[in-house]
């Protein structure tokens, strides 16, 4: 046998113990009572069934309009809020103007058991005006995920990972908004 | 040299291994008996193992990114990358964020501790091996402390509700009013709690007790503890006032009660501003001025909120009102859109979202509290009188508000944008009929060179002073 092929056997064989030995050994450690936890798998998300959605944007006249559009709607809550708030932040495909007047992001989107809804949308780069312009943003996104999610009851709305008091002086931000139709066009 | 290469190869191969599963190495969690090896990334621990040795499921939503944690009635929710948890319905801004990780989510020990365990119920305490998770709470675990109060004739009984049960004393405080201590946790005050009462002035939490301030010569009359749902509840009463006189005094007035103007923004917030540079900070306090005029010489007493060019918090302009237990509270502002079409007056009152509940809370709680005593009948007197105020107070807002936009709609050319009805953080805790009105949009190019002429400022001053009139009427 050639002495070179020689060493190299005998280093990947050496090599190759010490890697069993590696991943095998430190896990030999005694543990009292050691049970082993069932960790589910992670669910494999199955395609949607779409449905029609009504989003709410704003019209010339200064009050929400509805926008209807065919979206896939998960039936998990969670998942409708945020379908709503991201087709609601895409803005109208029509002539009505978007309700959020700044390229904001979701974030997160939390519920919880007594019906409310918590949604966190990146901040405004710049402060807003006008109690108008908080109004609209806010039962725009409000009423829109409650008309799409009844089982839901009240929305709050964050910036920027933060609870605020309001946005521009005006509105309370600091708790969830119910369902408010006054600002819907009849 | 071919074989010193081969050498320094697999060198670098074990070499590069040893580092490698030193990083990978585990720590142990017990509980109830029960152990589990938990990997370790960096300073971060993978959180579902620890999760399961409670019982809690942790489920992902692919399409929300975010995990909900489920311990029986308990419910925990989180954003891999966000500092936010939603811990039973309460929002906890955190320190750090849970990153994604091999195992699904990775934290570091004090996450799992502060902000998944201490929630749930639970703390870690360090062991040799790593952790031991015991039940019950850690000092400064929250809790979820929702406030709601019913004026009576004579008292307020003010329910502190709690999302569980721990130790709580309410005592009165040095400089008056009333502290709540609890022992072994943090109190976090409900932001969904509406509060309205004429002898409560404000409630916060210290993170360590809930401070109540009360009005004048109002204090402790008596406190108790029920259960399920755990609450405290405080009676709130007449005491003897103290001899040292409260700088506040310089404040209460004298003669009649006022009807409080209260000017939008202040100070450095200018509000709105229209394309012909005029603020609303500014537009607010001319009108105001004039309203004020045109209501004296109705001979009506006025009273502003701010002084030309300073600000004042949302919630002291209030605060003023109720203090000086105003006739009405009339907020005046001045709108923006990002439509310039968008022109008109609006007035606005309040909506009460959250308010009945709590206010059937509190009433249900004071005729628990005196089932059994003589005063049954007494109490579901107040509690209907009460009620009736409630309504009635609201009532009075919409009439008001229907009084003002009337006139504004008929004596100026104003296109009708309607009376509605909206959670408006100054209106919020008002106890006097209280308004808020938009007099016109400074977005709208010609409403804002509209709004700067002086004959139209005073227009609109008489307006509202005729609806104010009318419906005092
Ligand atoms: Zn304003």
């Amino acid at each position: 046998m050639n002495r070179r092929v020689f060493w190299i056997i005998a280093a990947a064989g050496v090599s190759l113990a010490l890697l069993v030995w590696l991943l095998a050994g430190p896990g030999r450690r005694v543990v009292n009572r050691q049970e082993v936890v069932e960790i589910d798998a992670l669910p494999t998300p199955t395609p949607a069934p779409e449905q029609r959605v009504m989003l709410l944007f704003g019209g010339s006249d200064g009050m929400l309009h509805p926008e209807l559009r065919s979206v896939p709607m998960p039936a998990e809550v969670h998942e409708r809020v945020r379908m709503v708030v991201l087709e609601v932040l895409a803005g109208p495909t029509g002539d009505l103007q978007p309700v959020v007047p700044w390229p904001a992001e979701l974030n997160v989107v939390f519920v919880d058991n007594k019906g409310n809804a918590f949604i966190d949308l990146s901040a405004p780069p710049e402060p807003l005006t006008g109690s108008h312009t908080e109004l609209l943003l806010a039962y725009g996104l409000v009423d829109s995920i409650l008309l799409n999610c009844p089982e839901l009851t009240a929305v709050q709305i964050l910036f920027g990972g933060q609870e605020v008091p309001t946005l521009t002086g005006h509105l309370d931000f600091s708790r969830p908004l119910v369902l408010n139709k006054r600002f819907i066009a009849s | 040299m071919r074989k010193a290469l081969i050498f320094s190869f697999l060198f670098l191969l074990t070499a590069s291994l040893l580092p490698a599963q030193e990083s990978m190495h585990t720590v142990e969690f017990q509980y109830a008996g029960r152990s589990v090896l938990v990997p370790k990334l960096g300073n971060r621990v993978e959180v579902i193992p620890i999760l399961a040795l409670i019982g809690a499921g942790a489920e992902y939503s692919l399409s929300a990114g975010t995990y909900v944690v489920a311990l029986g009635e308990q419910r925990l929710q989180f954003t891999p990358g966000h500092k936010l948890v939603l811990a039973n319905g309460v929002l906890l801004n955190t320190k750090e964020a849970a990153v994604p990780s091999p195992g699904g989510i990775a934290a570091s020990i004090s996450f799992v501790d502060q902000s998944l365990l201490g929630p749930l119920g639970f703390r870690l305490e360090p062991i040799p091996q790593g952790y031991r998770i015991a039940p019950g709470a850690r000092f400064a675990d929250p809790v979820s402390v929702r406030p709601a109060a019913a004026d009576f004739a004579a008292t307020t009984t003010l329910v502190l509700t709690l999302d569980r049960a721990t130790a709580a004393v309410a005592e009165p405080a040095e400089d008056g009013g009333i502290v709540v201590r609890f022992d072994d946790s943090s109190p976090r005050l409900d932001p969904t709690a509406r509060l309205q009462s004429r002898r409560v002035r404000s409630i916060t939490s210290n993170g360590r007790e809930v401070v109540i301030k009360t009005s004048p010569d109002i204090g402790l009359l008596n406190s108790h503890l029920l259960d399920d749902p755990p609450r405290v509840i405080i009676e709130l009463g007449a005491v003897i006032p103290k001899p040292t006189p409260a700088p506040a005094q310089a404040l209460e007035r004298s003669g009649p009660p006022p009807i409080v103007i209260d000017p939008g923004h202040g100070g450095k917030d200018t509000g709105a501003v229209g394309g012909n540079g005029l603020t609303e900070r500014d537009l607010t306090m001319a009108v105001a001025q004039r309203l004020a005029a045109e209501l004296e010489a109705r001979g009506l007493a006025v009273r502003l909120t701010r002084d030309d060019g300073e600000g004042r918090a949302l919630t002291d302009r209030t605060a003023l009102a109720n203090r000086l237990e105003a006739k009405l509270f009339v907020s005046l502002h001045a709108n923006a859109s990002t439509f310039s079409s968008v022109r008109g007056a609006e007035t606005y009152y309040m909506s009460l979202d959250a308010q009945a509940t709590d206010a059937a809370a509190a009433a249900t709680a004071k005729l628990e509290n005196e089932a059994g005593e003589a005063s049954d009948e007494r109490s579901d007197l107040d509690l209907i009188l009460w009620d009736l105020a409630q309504t009635s107070a609201l009532n009075e807002s919409a009439e008001l508000a229907v009084a003002v936009q009337t006139r504004l709609n008929a004596l100026l050319d104003l296109r009708d944008r309607g009376v509605k009805q909206a959670p408006f953080v100054v209106l919020t805790g008002a106890t006097m009929p209280a308004i808020l009105v938009e007099i016109g949009f400074l977005s709208n190019p010609a409403e804002a060179s509209r709004l700067a002429r002086p004959e139209h400022q005073q227009e609109l001053a008489r307006a509202i002073a005729t609806g104010i009139e009318a419906f005092l009427r």
